[in-house]
Parts: C-alpha cells; sequence; structure tokens
C-alpha cells in the first residue's frame, strides 16, 4: 500500500522533489504511469499526486542530483531521447520529468532488456520504445523526430562519439541539451577516470558548453555525468542549490552527505 | 543548396521542397518495415516528386527509400547525408501523440518478436528458462521436504494437492529438457557431443549467443557461467563446464585439470559449430576421452 510522505519542491525539475532523511537526501518523482513498480521502488502520495522513490543507488542520474548536478534535467513538455534504455529503470523516471505532454523516445539494442522495457512503455504512455542501435541512428530516424535532449547511458568505448552522431542526427540546433552518465572503466584501461573524462568533455564540447561535470562517487565507482547545451552553459532558470540540511557547510554535498549502499 | 528532401518518417512519405510547406502521403496502414514492404511509394507521392522543381535537386533520406524512388523516377536522385536528414527531421511536422504511440508500440512489439525468432535466440531463451526453472524447483523440493502435516487435517490435504502441482512441474520441466537438448544439438553439434547439449545450450546463454560464444577463448569458457568466487582468496571455478556431466564422472582432485582440457576443446568444437560448421564430434570425444583416462592414470 502506499504510504503518505511530506515533500518538499526540487530546483531541478517542478515533477522532482525530495525529502530530507537524517544525512541522505531523497529524490522522488511525480509518476507518469501506473503501478506496479518498475523495479521494486517506493510509491508514495504527496497531497493528490503520487511519487515514485528515486534512488541514487539505482540510477546514475539520481546519484548526479545528490552530487549536484548543475546542467540539463528533463524538463515538462519535452521531447528527449534515451540511449541505451535497458529495462527502463532510469528511463521511467525521465519520463516522470517530462510529465505526460512530454514524449521520450527510449532506445535500446539487445532484445531481452527490451522486452522488460515494452512492459514498462506499456503503463507508461509518454515512453516510446525503440529496438535499434545507438551506433546506427539512421536505423531509428525513421521514427524519432527532433529533440529537444539527449540522454545517454551506453557504458561502450565510443560512447561519446555515438552521442555526437546522435545529436547532429536529432538535437535540435538551438538550445538542445545533452547528458551522458560516462562509466570510464569501458573505455579502456591504459587511461585512468580522470583522463577519459577529460577526454570525453573535449569531445562534447565541440558542440556544446559543458556545464561542470559531477562525479557519482560513492555510488558509482568512476563514473561521471557530462553533458551541456547548444549555445548556453546551464538552465535557462540558473543552478539554484539543493536543500540541506541547516548547518552544514555549503557546496561540498559529497563531503557533507554521508550515503549507505542499501 | 535548395533540394527537395524526401523522408519516410511516422509511417507517411515526406515530400519537402523548398519555398512549399511539407507534404505527407500515407503508407499503407498496419504494417511494419519500410517503403519497399509496403509495396512501393504513394502514387500520390510519386506525381509531387514528378512536379518537384525541377531546378533543386531531389534528396532522398535512406538507402531504402533511395532505392525506390530511383526506380521510379526519370531524375537522377542523390542520397541524403547527415545534416540533409537533420534538415529534413526539423521540417516534419508534429506526430500527432496518440497515433504516434500506438504506432511506436506495434513496431517496438513485431521488432522484438524479430529479434526472439531466430534459432540463436530460441535457445539462448531455452536455456535461460531451463535454468530458472532447475532453481525454484530445488527450492520447493527443500521447502516440501521441511514441510510436516498431520494427517486428516486440512495441511494434508493441501500438502497432497500442493505434490500433485509440482508433479506437473516435473513433467513441464522434463518437456523444456527435451526442446533445450533437441535445439542445442540442432545449433552446437560438436559442442554438445562434448560437454552434452545441456551444458552446451548454457554456455550459449551465458555468453549471450552463438558469435559471442565463438569469439571466447578456452580460458573464458571454461569460467562462463560461473556465478560467484569459491572464496575471497580463489579464483571463480564453478561454470557450466565445470558442472557439466562429464566432468562430474572424474575424482574430485582431477576436475579442474579436465575441466580446463575440456574448455580448451570446447572452444575448439564451438568454432566448427558456429564458423565453419564442420563435424569434429568423434576427433573431439575421443580426444575428451582420452585426457580423462591419463588424468585418471596418473592421478593414482
Amino acid at each position: 500500500m502506499r504510504t503518505a510522505v511530506r515533500l518538499e519542491s526540487s530546483p531541478g525539475s517542478p515533477r522532482l522533489r525530495s525529502r530530507a532523511r537524517g544525512e541522505r537526501l531523497e529524490l522522488w518523482t511525480e509518476t507518469v504511469g501506473s503501478p506496479p513498480p518498475v523495479y521494486g521502488e517506493r510509491w508514495a502520495a504527496f497531497g493528490a499526486r503520487t511519487y515514485r522513490a528515486f534512488e541514487p543507488v539505482r540510477s546514475k542520474l539520481a546519484a548526479a542530483i545528490v552530487r549536484d548536478w548543475r546542467g540539463p534535467l528533463p524538463a515538462p513538455a519535452e521531447r528527449w531521447l534515451y540511449l541505451g534504455a535497458a529495462t527502463g529503470t532510469t528511463a521511467s523516471h525521465v519520463a516522470d520529468l517530462l510529465g505526460p505532454d512530454g514524449r521520450l523516445y527510449a532506445v535500446e539494442r539487445s532484445p531481452r532488456p527490451f522486452a522488460r522495457l515494452l512492459n514498462v512503455a506499456e503503463r507508461w504512455p509518454n515512453l516510446l520504445p525503440v529496438l535499434g542501435d545507438a551506433r546506427d541512428p539512421i536505423g531509428y530516424a525513421d521514427r524519432v523526430p527532433l529533440v529537444d535532449g539527449i540522454y545517454a547511458d551506453v557504458a561502450q568505448p565510443d560512447q561519446v562519439a555515438l552521442v555526437v552522431e546522435n545529436a547532429r542526427l536529432f538535437l535540435r540546433d538551438r538550445a538542445g541539451m545533452v547528458v551522458v552518465a560516462l562509466k570510464t572503466s569501458s573505455m579502456g584501461r591504459t587511461l585512468g577516470a580522470p583522463a577519459h573524462l577529460r577526454a570525453s568533455e573535449a569531445a562534447l564540447s565541440a558542440e556544446l558548453e559543458l556545464a561542470p561535470s559531477v562525479r557519482l562517487d560513492p555510488f558509482y565507482r568512476s563514473h561521471y555525468l557530462i553533458g551541456g547545451t547548444r549555445g548556453r552553459p546551464q538552465r535557462a532558470d540558473g543552478p539554484r542549490p539543493l536543500p540541506r540540511r541547516p548547518g552544514k557547510e555549503p557546496g561540498r554535498p559529497g563531503r557533507s552527505l554521508r550515503y549507505r549502499r542499501s | 543548396m535548395r533540394a527537395t528532401l524526401v523522408v519516410a518518417h511516422a509511417g507517411s512519405v515526406y515530400v519537402l521542397s523548398p519555398g512549399t510547406p511539407p507534404r505527407g502521403f500515407e503508407l499503407a496502414k498496419g504494417r511494419t518495415g519500410g517503403p519497399t514492404a509496403q509495396g512501393g511509394l504513394p502514387p500520390a507521392a510519386l506525381d509531387a516528386l514528378r512536379n518537384a522543381d525541377p531546378g533543386a535537386p531531389i534528396v532522398v533520406c535512406g538507402q531504402e527509400l533511395l532505392t525506390v524512388v530511383a526506380s521510379r523516377l526519370a531524375r537522377p536522385v542523390g542520397l541524403a547525408d547527415r545534416t540533409a536528414w537533420h534538415v529534413a527531421l526539423g521540417a516534419l511536422p508534429a506526430p500527432e501523440p496518440r497515433a504516434e504511440r500506438a504506432a511506436m508500440l506495434a513496431r517496438a512489439r513485431a521488432d522484438l518478436d524479430a529479434a526472439l525468432r531466430s534459432p540463436e535466440e530460441l535457445l539462448v531463451s531455452l536455456a535461460r528458462e531451463e535454468q530458472r526453472f532447475g532453481r525454484s524447483e530445488g527450492r520447493e523440493e527443500r521447502a516440501a521436504e521441511a514441510f510436516v502435516a498431520p494427517v486428516g487435517t486440512v495441511l494434508a490435504d493441501l500438502d497432497r494437492r500442493w505434490r500433485q502441482v509440482r508433479e506437473r512441474l516435473t513433467e513441464h520441466h522434463a518437456e523444456l529438457d527435451r526442446l533445450l537438448e533437441a535445439e542445442a544439438r540442432r545449433s552446437l553439434p560438436n559442442l554438445s557431443a562434448l560437454v552434452g547439449p545441456r551444458t552446451a545450450a548454457r554456455l550459449a546463454a551465458a555468453a549471450g549467443g552463438l558469435a559471442p560464444l565463438a569469439r571466447m577463448s578456452a580460458s573464458r569458457l571454461q569460467l562462463l557461467g560461473t556465478r560467484r568466487r569459491p572464496s575471497p582468496e580463489r579464483g571463480p571455478r564453478y561454470g557450466a563446464i565445470y558442472l557439466a556431466d562429464t566432468v562430474d564422472a572424474v575424482p574430485d582432485d582431477r576436475r579442474a585439470a579436465f575441466a580446463r582440457s575440456l574448455a580448451a576443446l570446447a572452444a575448439i568444437a564451438v568454432r566448427a559449430d558456429v564458423l565453419t560448421h564442420r563435424d569434429l564430434s568423434a576427433t573431439l570425444v575421443r580426444r575428451r576421452d582420452l585426457r580423462r583416462e591419463r588424468l585418471l592414470r596418473r592421478g593414482r
């Protein structure tokens, strides 16, 4: 049964809310879809609306928001392209952030995870699944329109190159947004994580004005969230700090907030 | 450069001429796939292309559509590069949300069905199902052993009926096994002869398909299907090959060595099955048995 919770509004998105639990910050997204839960996440009612727990240990995007990501986030009524949607854990939350008037085109290559993504799509009216290879964007260009943003979580050595390919084809020219969850351990072992991050930032900065990248420690080892916007560096409403407990030193969320893997 | 762009998108073919609004021509409803699969272009789209500005070149998005257009049109046509694609996508009208969703879901279901239909995917599906089923069956058996019902009570009645259900599950498992073994013998004949069809199927499932399996070294094959390390100090060991019936017949202290040899032969068998399609099974089985005999002699 759904419990009732008290949630604070969050600066990232009108459909994102947060709640301080001790030293941890919980994130919740207002659901677009109907139950059952996608991956066993908690559902809760706040006022007349239903929210789903968006946990940093399950989703790199949630980890980045907790780690003070100032870059672009999906906003209501936008169209986004999601590369590497897998079974739809993060994709369902991105769809939540886009709201009922938004559209999420979720691309996944392997059929078995895609079967589960399709199940989620049946219950999420704004999630449109595409069985296709993100390396071959022409393959799904007959279904995907120009989008406002691209979120990529592909964990491949050429992940940044394939995001750039997709951006050139599908991203709208003015203020198009790109967010990449970078797994540096999939990009080769001869360079360290910071070197991979610098190379990826350099490749993306040719296309975008980058927001400050965030490291996803301690939730994900040697992962980063990088991204930015065409023509403008940050969200139109500008960065606002995430709510945190009074008396804590501001600007160092990684040190002042302690997390445990549950 | 001004060009007339042709693009197929969301079930329609669009003709985008410079200076005029985009015109869309619906492709046959209820079908999936590109325009060639749908009996060519709609006649109205062809007319629009014939009447297009002769001064602007015609550029078509996608090789498949290009073939269709070029075969029906007297003028030379070009293939769109990425920039032309981007321009074409930007000029399209926004799709009607409900129709778009219905079409995307239908296409996704059809694509998934086609992707899972191949013999390779069938083998992987069966192997995973069999493994999952074996685990849940074992759990059920252990739970049943621990359950004691006093004679003549409701519990005893429940227990009896639950035993009937378990018997049906066992039948289902046997059926699954038969299908799996037949499928493995068909897709991986050499490997099935060498390590047994069920182990062969488990290897394919752990590798995620036949092509990745054929690219693996013997050492990778030996560890496929391992679920955890026996202890923090020791490496993983109990993979699909170690748990094969042929290894089971070897004494404990010789099993690891035999598994290693078997993995080396398995690598040869997989390549023959997937790449060259030769029948090496007799040779491989002979080498396997020879190796086992030597191991047993040296061990005593």
